[in-house]
Order: structure tokens, then sequence, then C-alpha cells
């Protein structure tokens, strides 16, 4: 019961901040003259902050009996609230009779000093001593991969270079030096094995008994699932190299090839050599990584309306991709719309569309279009000058097509292009060298090809 | 009236006042107070969605316009799927999966240990080992095994990913192809070019979002089930189109019927749809009605790009088609075609498969040999076209059966069968990819060495589902249709991506 009352204490502990900051705010302020009527209103608002950090305190004091935190920050916290309790006590009763501006100026930013502070070992308690500076560290180390790649992993040490990191990055933060949720720390070998409260955590031999795989591998929203749903979870490598590493007796010393290595384990270590986790969520790498503003809903409605199937590439991106393969009639302005989703446009399918050489330039400014397709359309060389800035194309798909090498000579700046689809246009074999000149890293690919016909194509076996 | 006959007289009185309780405005709110309640929670908390839900895919439903494109959840490879179904299940043993200790059993008694404890669909007493009936040899820069069966497709293993350890659990045709498309061996459950559609609309408006066609002279054993729509809304099931004829029954007005009467009557029956709708309020009424605006629209629409004769010369030489007829490669070149113009997904179901060796037609060494014939360009043919074309990269070929062939020799109730042949097999067998964002020219998967089992990368029809869909953007688990109080899902509780096999 009391602990319920306890977990109150994050609610109340925001009231004394809140009150007490806005009371010495106002009398730093009513020192001056123009703010002196503020000085009525401030013993009330220094009572109620006063009364709001003794309930805190004790809110406090019944959560932290309840709760597995580090002993050593919940008593710092512990103190330095109780001091800022006392302090706006003292600060309400000296208000009226201290006549000195000074003093009550340096009372005031003692206690705002001494509330930060407070507020801030909480708030340490509660998401983790790293969480205010987290975003400031290079690669924010939360849904990255938990273990740094290991240039030689056969001789490497198992748990120090892979596990230790891994738990490090994925469990420290609340079974660690300063949390103990369940009683369980996961910091060191002797506690990893001692287990927590419901014992078990690593059953040596056996991942399929130990309570670590068991939570780690509950459905997502079982109240007993591992790591926390709102926390990053571990990949399917990392679990798969945990369940390795209990199964293979959960050793503390031993280096990766002193361990039996199935075929199950062998592409987990081979990513971990890499330092790129393969079964992590898969890397957009479709998209570029700056983040755009969704595409103005007007042009999208034109568009639409004028039968062009305009969708985002995913559900979550503005990125869009375009293609024109309902469009009946194409009006003279349809494609002059494009230029209005110039930053999002990052698909486009033109193939047989009534698209020529002037009507193209409207697309010259899309500079994140990643595949374009111009099968079986009007464009000339010409045209192509319209691409000639599209420095992200990937994809360029040019079949059927009238361009010849002198429009492919204009394409030399798109250092991205994988791929050119040069079938049925004025582009032969020979060219390919010149092209492979100005564009070496592109595939392309003149197509035109013809299966052999060989005797037995055409042979049917009978029973004898 | 007497003592008795008050009673009598009060007692039905009574009667009648508890029966009227029943009856009473203020009975009923009493009674379904707690009922009222629990609906108006329900539907409060529901409301609530994360509470009660996790954060699963959620699929705009529009029954106005249910074909519309729509994004997936996350940047998918694959736009489309053309997937190949050998229906009957052709023999891994003899295309793919080359096995020259086979060829040293070749006539022995099978071991009695990969017999002990197993089924099979004829297979009954001990049936002698049959070594490889055809000539292997590796092909491409990764020297993958292919059989002289298929001597053009050998020439493509560079584009292509084996699956080498494919497992089913069904030995019979038409469970086993339903667990391939639907992911349940057992009726309803919507396939997967339904839940594709369901799930990413198409491309074209004026064709069907998921066309099958068939091949071989007959239907897959599972029947028309195995492009059904299930339980998703029925603008999600597969559309048959013939590849002899018009593509669609009855697809031409009838004489005397000219468009603009045909849009006339439909504007007509539409109208009247509408106002059942209104009345109603059943999201399958405005499914009705945009099925025939899409039937109208297709009138034009399907018959052109159902037609393969303006195809140049060259096209229907490499695709080695037949017009006129129904074949698997017209319908193969069709695929093609549909793809184009930006048909989702492609079924296509070649059958005649099912080499038991008991008649020549259905011996590896003859009936086998003439169906790869048949097919043998036309894959090649639309590997290389997709290719040329710009498509291979974001269109996933799938080709497969629905389960392997045993490394012993049939022998239905025990008598030997006249011809070379093999009976179904669940412990192994072969499907390829290609395009659509998989590995090219790799080999996921090996068998024992005598193909009877596989021993790493083993993987099922659910895996296989769960890769589909990735390819396409969607996490396998986070997509789901709420259906009988439920969500449900393609791959049930089942399936990992192969991861290995995307590039």
């Amino acid at each position: 019961m009391l602990e319920f009352f306890g977990r109150f204490h994050p609610v109340f502990v925001h009231l004394p901040i809140g009150i007490l900051l806005l009371a010495c705010i106002c009398i730093l302020l009513s020192l001056k003259q123009k703010f002196a009527n503020l000085k009525h209103a401030i013993p009330l608002m220094l009572l109620f902050g006063a009364l709001s950090a003794i309930v805190s305190c004790v809110t406090g004091y019944l959560l932290a009996n309840g709760g597995d935190y580090d002993v050593n920050l919940v008593s710092y916290h512990q103190w330095m609230g109780i001091s800022v309790a006392v302090l706006s006590i003292i600060l309400w009763i000296i208000y009226k009779k201290v006549k000195s501006n000074g003093v009550l100026a340096a009372v005031a930013t003692i206690l705002v000093i001494l509330i930060s502070i407070t507020g801030h070992l909480g708030g340490s308690l509660t998401h983790g001593s790293d969480y205010l500076t987290a975003p400031l560290k290079p690669d924010g180390a939360k849904n990255g991969a938990a273990i740094p790649p290991i240039p030689n992993v056969q001789e490497a040490f198992v748990y120090q270079n892979a596990i230790q990191p891994l738990l490090k990055n994925r469990c420290y933060s609340c079974h660690g030096s300063e949390k103990q949720k369940g009683k369980l720390r996961l910091d060191q070998e002797e506690y990893i094995l001692k287990g927590g409260e419901d014992g078990h955590t690593v059953v040596k031999g056996k991942a399929d008994e130990s309570e670590l795989i068991k939570r780690i591998l509950l459905p997502l929203n079982d109240e007993d699932h591992m790591a926390p749903k709102e926390k990053p979870q571990l990949s399917t490598n990392e679990i798969a190299l945990l369940k390795w590493w209990i199964n293979n007796g959960a050793d503390f010393k031993k280096k990766f090839k002193d361990l039996p290595q199935g075929d199950d384990i062998k592409p987990v270590l081979a990513s971990l050599q890499k330092g790129e986790d393969a079964t992590a969520e898969i890397k957009n790498n479709d998209i570029p990584t700056e983040e755009i503003s969704a595409a103005d809903d007007k042009s999208l409605k034109k568009l639409a309306d004028a039968g062009v199937t305009i969708v985002p590439v995913s559900q979550n991106t503005n990125y869009l991709s375009a293609n024109f393969v309902n469009v009946q009639v194409m009006g003279k302005d349809i494609l002059d719309l494009l230029k209005s989703i110039d930053k999002q446009l990052l698909w486009l399918k033109l193939e047989n569309a009534k698209v020529n050489d002037q009507t193209l330039t409207a697309i010259k400014d899309c500079k994140n279009l990643s595949r374009l397709n111009l099968n079986n359309t009007q464009i000339t060389d010409a045209g192509l000058v319209a691409l000639k800035d599209l420095d992200q194309l990937q994809s360029l798909s040019l079949v059927g097509t009238k361009v010849t090498l002198k429009g492919i000579d204009q394409l030399k700046k798109l250092k991205n292009l994988k791929f050119l689809y040069l079938y049925q246009t004025k582009i032969t074999k020979a060219d390919l060298a010149a092209i492979k000149k100005l564009l070496p890293k592109t595939n392309l690919d003149t197509g035109n090809y013809r299966i052999p016909t060989l005797s037995q194509d055409t042979t049917v076996f009978k029973a004898p | 009236m007497t003592r008795d006959e008050l009673n009598a007289h009060r007692l039905i009185k009574e009667a009648h006042e508890a029966n009227a309780r029943l009856h009473s405005r203020r009975h009923f709110l009493k009674e379904s107070a707690m009922g009222l309640g629990a609906l108006a929670m329900g539907s409060l908390l529901g409301s609530c969605g994360n509470l009660f839900s996790d954060k699963q895919t959620r699929i705009a439903y529009d029954p106005a316009h249910p074909l519309l494109p729509k994004s997936p959840p996350l940047v998918g490879k694959a736009k489309s799927v053309i997937y190949l179904h050998m229906a009957g299940a052709p023999s891994q043993l003899e295309l793919f999966d080359f096995k020259p200790e086979l060829m040293k059993m070749d006539g022995q008694d099978c071991p009695p240990s990969l017999l002990a404890g197993k089924k099979f669909a004829f297979i009954t007493g001990v049936p002698k080992m049959l070594g490889p009936q055809a000539t292997f040899a590796k092909h491409g820069q990764s020297g993958a095994l292919v059989s002289d069966n298929l001597p053009h497709f050998s020439t493509m293993v560079d584009e292509v990913t084996f699956l080498k350890a494919v497992k089913t659990d069904q030995f019979n045709h038409a469970p086993a192809q339903l667990l391939v498309h639907t992911g349940s061996p057992r009726l309803g459950r919507p396939s997967m070019g339904s839940w594709v559609t369901y799930g990413l609309g198409s491309e074209n408006q004026n064709l069907p979002g998921y066309v099958v066609l068939t091949s071989g002279g007959s239907f897959p054993d599972a029947g028309k089930s195995v492009w059904g729509s299930g339980f998703l809304p029925s603008v999600y099931q597969g559309v048959q189109c013939r590849s002899e004829g018009d593509p669609v029954l009855f697809i031409k007005d009838p004489d005397g019927m000219n468009r603009d009467l045909r849009k006339a009557s439909i504007e007509a029956i539409n109208k009247a749809n509408e106002q059942q709708y209104q009345e109603y309020n059943d999201p399958e009424i405005l499914s009705r009605i945009a099925q025939y605006e899409m039937a109208y629209r297709m009138q034009i629409s399907a018959p052109e790009v159902m037609n393969i004769n303006d195809e140049p010369a060259y096209i229907h030489e490499m695709y080695g088609t037949q017009p006129g007829k129904a074949c698997f490669a017209n319908n193969v070149l069709l695929a093609r075609k549909l793809v184009e113009k930006g048909v989702r997904y492609i079924q296509l179901f070649d059958w005649g498969w099912d080499a038991h060796g008991d008649n020549p037609n259905n011996s590896l060494n003859i009936g086998l040999k003439n169906k790869c014939r048949t097919i043998d360009r036309p894959i090649t043919a639309l590997l290389l076209d997709l290719k040329q074309r710009g498509l291979l990269e974001e269109t996933l070929v799938v080709w497969g059966g629905e389960f392997g062939r045993t490394p012993m020799m049939e022998n239905r109730n025990g008598i030997q069968n006249p011809f070379k042949g093999r009976d179904h097999h669940t412990e192994a067998f072969t499907i390829w990819m290609a395009g659509g964002g998989v590995k090219k020219g790799f080999t996921h998967g090996e068998t024992d060495e005598i193909g009877y089992s596989a021993i790493s990368g083993k993987v099922d029809a659910f895996d296989i589902q769960a890769t589909i869909l990735n390819q396409l953007g969607f996490d396998h688990e986070q997509f789901t249709y709420p259906f009988q109080g439920r969500p449900f899902r393609l791959t049930d509780v089942a399936g990992k991506v192969i991861r290995e096999v995307v590039a």
C-alpha cells in the first residue's frame, strides 16, 4: 500500500519544481521596483511550494523503499530533495522578516540550483544516467548494433568482446550498477550467474531454460518481455549470439574459436566481423537519409485527378513514387505539376507516356529522383539534358527511345547510376566501351537477348 | 368465487405480471444495461488503439476504390511478383539437386532408416533407390548445378537464388499447394496474391491487380481456392484469365450492344447498387460497383494487354510461344506484359509435373523431359526480357512446386512402377527466386548426400511467404487482417524472412 503512494512521486515532484522555481523567479523580479507588487503573492507561493516539496519527499521515500535503484544515486537525490524542502520552508519563514534584498536573492538562487540538481538526479534514476547526454554522443548507440565490429572474430573473446558490450547496451540501464530491477545485475560475471529474484537467469548449456533468453523471446506485448517494449529491442543476431553463448556453457574466458560453430551461428559471426547486423531491420538505403516535408496536398490531388498514380514509397516517409500508367490524356501541364513535388519525387515511371524533350524539362530539379523509367517515350538526346544534374539517379531506363551515344554523354555527372537500360535504342554494343568510360560504375544493358535454338528444344520423348 | 377460484385468479394475474415485467421497457433497460455498457466500453477501449493491439500495419481499405495503390509499411525492393508454380511437384533430383551418391545406390533396396516412421503418398514396403535420371553440370560464375533438362535456363543461374532445402509437411497436392499459397493446408485462407493486392493495391486501375493464368491442360489440384481471397474482401481474389480466345469470357460486347449502351446499362446497374448501399451500408456493394466499373474499363484494356500477337517475332521465338494455343510459354509472355502494365501479382500454374512413373507421360525420362522442354525457353526468356526492360530489379520471380520427390523409385502398393518415377517427398525440394532484390547467383541450403533430407538452410512455405512479403515492403508479423475476433497473418504464427537471400 505504501509503495502505491510512492508511485505518485513522479507526479508530485513536478509541483515543487514548478511552484518554487516560479517563486524564486518572482523573488528576483520583485527586487525591481517595476515588479514590486509581486511581493504580496510570494509567501503563498513559497508555502505551497514548501508543502508540495514535503509531499514529494515523503512519496519519494516510499518509492525508494520499494524500487531497485542505485543506492548511491537515491541517497544523493533524497538528501538534495530534503534540503530543497527545508530551504523552501526557511525561505517562507524568513521572507517577511528579512529586509536585505541581497540575502533573499542569494537564498532564492541557491534554491534554484538545489532544485535543478535534485531534478536531474531524479531523472537519472528513472531514465538512466546517460539519458540526457545520449543524443549528443556519436551514433547514439541507441538503435544501432549493440556490438562494435570485431575485426578478427575467431581470435576475440566471446564474453568480453561481444556478450558484454551487448549486455551493456541493451540491459545495464536497468540491470547494472545503478538499477537492479528484479534484483538482477548483468554487469559482472558473478551477478550474471547469481541471477535475479526468479533465479536461473543463465543456465549454463541450456539457453531454453535460461530466464534471460525466455524473457527475450516472449511476445513483445507480454508484461515480462525483455527488453521492455519501449526500449530498443535485441536483434535476431544478438539473440542468436546470446543463445549460442549460453548453449555452449556461458563461458567468460573463451575465445570464439574455442566454441563449436554450427551453420546457424556462422552468418552471425560473419556479420559481427563486418560490424553490421545482417538481420537488423533493413536499412532503407533506397530512401535518402535526409528527412523532408510532405508534399503539398493540392498538387498531389491535381496529379491524382489527372490519373497519375502517386503514393509515398513507404508509409513512414514523404518521398513519393509516381507512375503515369493510368494517364489517358496527357494534358500540357500535368508534367509541370511535378515541379511542385520536385524534392519529394523519388521514383518516376513515364513508360509509354506522352512526354517529349520539351516537357521532360519539368523534372530537371527533381534532385532526389533515384529511379526513372522513360521506356517507349519520344525522348531523344536533347531531352536527356533535363537529367544532367539528377546525380541521385540510381536506375535509368531508356528502353525504346531514340537516344544515342551523344545523349548519354550528358549523363556523365550521374555518379550514383547503378543501372542504365538501353535496349531498343540507337546505342549499339560498339558504343558501350565509350559509355563505360563515362560511367564506370554503371551496369549497362543493351538487351536484345536471343536464346539459341537447340536441336533438343523440339525433341519429343516417346515411350519405347 | 370460491377460494380455489380466487387463488387460481391470483396466480394467473401474478403470472401475467411476471410475464409483463419481462416485456417492460424498464426491464429491458435494466437487464441490458450491462450488455450495452460492455458494448460502449468495447468501442471506447477499441478507440484507444494501442492499449490492446500492437502496432500492427494498418491498411486503409476503401471499399469504393479497393485497388487504389497504397504505400507499403517499409520500402519494398519489389513492386510486382510473378509466381511460376509447377503443379504436381517437379523432381528436384532431376533438375537442381545433384546427388552422385544416389547414383551409386541406384537399384539397391532403400535402407530401413529412411523408411522408419515415415509416411509416403504411395510408397509401401521397401522401394529401390533411384539414381539421378539426368546429367548435371556446373554453370555460370556461381557454379550452380543444373541438369541437361534445362539447357537454356542453366545459362541464367547467375541471376538466380536457389533455395535447396525447402520443406513442407503436406504430401498431397491440394493441401501442399494451399500451404504454399495461402499459408494453411486447409481451405478458407486468403492467397498470397490477395494479401499483396489488399496491402498494396495495384498501379494500373484498368486491370485486375492479381491475375492467374493456368496451363498444362488442368487446373491445380487445390482448385480455385488456391487463388481465393478467403476472409479478405472478395475484390482481392485472383482473376483467372484465359490464354486462348478471349482473356475473360464475354469480354466483348455482344452483337447489337455498342459501347454507349454498355456504359448506360452499367451506370443504371450501379445506380441501383448505390441505392442498395444507402439502405444496407454493406461495403461489399461498393466493391461490386467498383468491379462493374473496372469490368467496363477492362473491356478495352484487357484484350489489348492480353494479346501477344503484337509482340515482334523474335520475342515470340525467344519465349517459344504458340500463338492461338493455351500454353505455358504464352502465359509467361503475358506475365511480362502484365508486369509492364503495373499488375501487382501474377500467378501461373502449369500442370503435369507429377512424375510417379505409372505411365510414360508421368515418368522421369519421358514425361518430365517433355515438360522441361515446355518451360525451359519461357522461363529463360522471362528473366532476360524483364532484365533488358529494367523490370527485373523490381519484379520478384519465384519458381517452384508444392513439394519434392523421393530419392526412392516409387513402388505403388509394393509393386515397382513400370516407368522411372518418384513419389511425393516433403523433406527437401528446390525453389528458386530471381529479381526483386534477392541475391544473384546464390544458393541457400543443402540436402544430405542422397537428397533425402535438408541438412542446412532449411526453409518452409512460411519462410518463403515472409521473404516475398519482405521484398514487397511488409513485415509479415505486422501485416494482419482482423477476422473472427483475432488478427490473422498470411504466415499464421510461423515464418522467418530468409535474410541470407536478400541482396
